[in-house]
């Protein structure tokens, strides 16, 4: 059944909770539905041309081309002369590795989630999870080092996150999963999570029904309402998952 | 826009800067405040070109996303200005006289102001509640004392009204 009265209001912005899942992952799926809820956001991109223009004071633009003069960092030097760093280069061997440890990885993945998520120790659930056959994604901290994550999606589809090294984030913000895909379908969230103290967190997350068209995955820092695309800098990302 | 390309921050920043100030503006309802956004705004874009996905639409539309969900919490963090804005008249429709603009832009903000105009207000308050106020439809209801069914519905008629006039103006653009 078509979410057809709250497309509009999803793309908006303005749904929450249950109903924003509901119509991202019907979304997802539904080439009608996505199509609407394209044409809504781009009739909802040109409201602001209602209104009367103000124009923004004369040093603004001196104000912002210093801060990112200042921002500019190595790492977007080399990003400019394709000369990727040595890290970079060394992370190819580490993922064949780790693509190679799918044969084991229900062993992997009870050790992972017992070690990384917070709080009582993981249930039959877990123990579940970890006995279904699926696929292991690893999220590197590009916009956050140190930071990583692991994403185990079973081939039914349930998804479960395992992250570490992310920073514990105010009550306003939080963190939220994107699965950026392409051709004119959109970007759909996985969800929001907060982690602890220690920057750990484990969460259910949703994964799009089929994983065919998502080139990559991807981590926001977003307000606590979460967001209905991404708005913050990938903080992890994986793009060789596939 | 190349990672890094500061001139291409300037291009940017040239054509949108001043409907994303028009556009914070709106919601924060401080000079101050909307500079922040502004700057936030071309600031992440900067360090973050990657959150940019053709495939979803035009840049405008994504920048003017970043601007609104920044100026959103940023007016969530501030309850009492959220109250003032709310109190404030709920469209300033647009005169078009001060930022040039090429012709297309002109017919298209021409369309948009002609189309927010022919809403029943009833329409263009749920709108602008959840656009410009940040509200989900459930808080809309609540603050306007209606059936949420009724904001849904509303909502809905409005976008319906605004997707006929605009989505054929804006899908040529899209595909040029």
């Amino acid at each position: 059944m078509h979410p057809t009265e709250n497309l509009a209001a999803y793309a908006l912005g303005a749904l929450e909770g249950p109903e924003r899942i509901n119509v991202e992952t019907h979304v997802a799926t539904c080439a009608t539905c996505g199509s609407l809820v394209e044409q809504y956001r781009a009739v909802v991109s040109t409201l602001p041309m209602g209104l009367d223009p103000v124009a923004p004071p004369p040093e603004a633009w001196a104000a912002i081309r210093a801060e990112a003069r200042r921002r500019r960092s190595p790492v977007r030097e080399w990003a400019g002369t394709g000369v990727r760093p040595r890290w970079r280069r060394a992370m190819w061997p580490v993922l064949t590795t780790l693509v190679a440890s799918l044969l084991v990885w229900n062993v992997v993945l009870q050790r992972e989630l017992t070690r990384r998520a917070p709080g009582p120790a993981p249930g039959p659930e877990v123990e579940a999870l970890s006995r279904r056959p699926g696929r292991l994604v690893i999220l590197a901290g590009t916009g956050q080092p140190g930071a990583s994550a692991r994403l185990f999606v079973a081939v039914d589809g349930g998804g479960h996150l395992a992250i570490s090294g992310l920073t514990p984030l105010p009550r306003a913000r939080t963190y939220q999963l994107w699965f950026i895909r392409t051709g004119a379908s959109s970007t759909v969230t996985g969800g929001t999570f907060r982690v602890d103290a220690r920057g750990l967190a484990w969460a259910k997350v949703i994964v799009p029904a089929s994983l065919d068209e998502v080139r990559a995955i991807a981590v926001t820092e977003e307000p606590a309402t979460g967001s209905v695309s991404p708005t913050g800098q990938h903080l992890l990302e994986s793009k060789t998952w596939q | 826009m190349q990672v890094g390309d500061e001139s291409a921050l300037e291009v940017l920043y040239g054509r949108y800067g001043g409907l994303i100030f028009t556009l914070a503006l709106r919601i924060v309802g401080d000079p101050e405040l909307a500079r922040e956004v502004l700057q936030d705004t071309f600031l992440r874009c900067w360090d973050g070109m990657d959150g940019y996905d053709p495939a979803r639409g035009r840049v405008p539309g994504w920048l003017m996303g970043i601007a609104r969900n920044r100026a959103i919490d940023l007016l969530r963090s501030r309850p009492h200005q959220a109250r003032l804005r709310e109190r404030e008249p709920l469209v300033g429709l647009a005169s078009e006289s001060i930022q040039p603009d090429a012709a297309d832009s002109i017919m298209l903000r021409r369309a948009v102001v002609s189309a927010l105009r022919r809403l029943p207000i009833a329409q263009r308050q749920a709108i602008e509640l959840a656009y410009y106020g940040g509200h989900t439809q459930v808080e809309i209801a609540r603050e306007l004392g209606e059936p949420l069914g009724t904001i849904k519905s509303r909502t809905r008629q409005a976008m319906e009204l605004l997707r006929a006039v605009l989505w054929p103006l804006i899908e040529p653009r899209r595909e040029a």
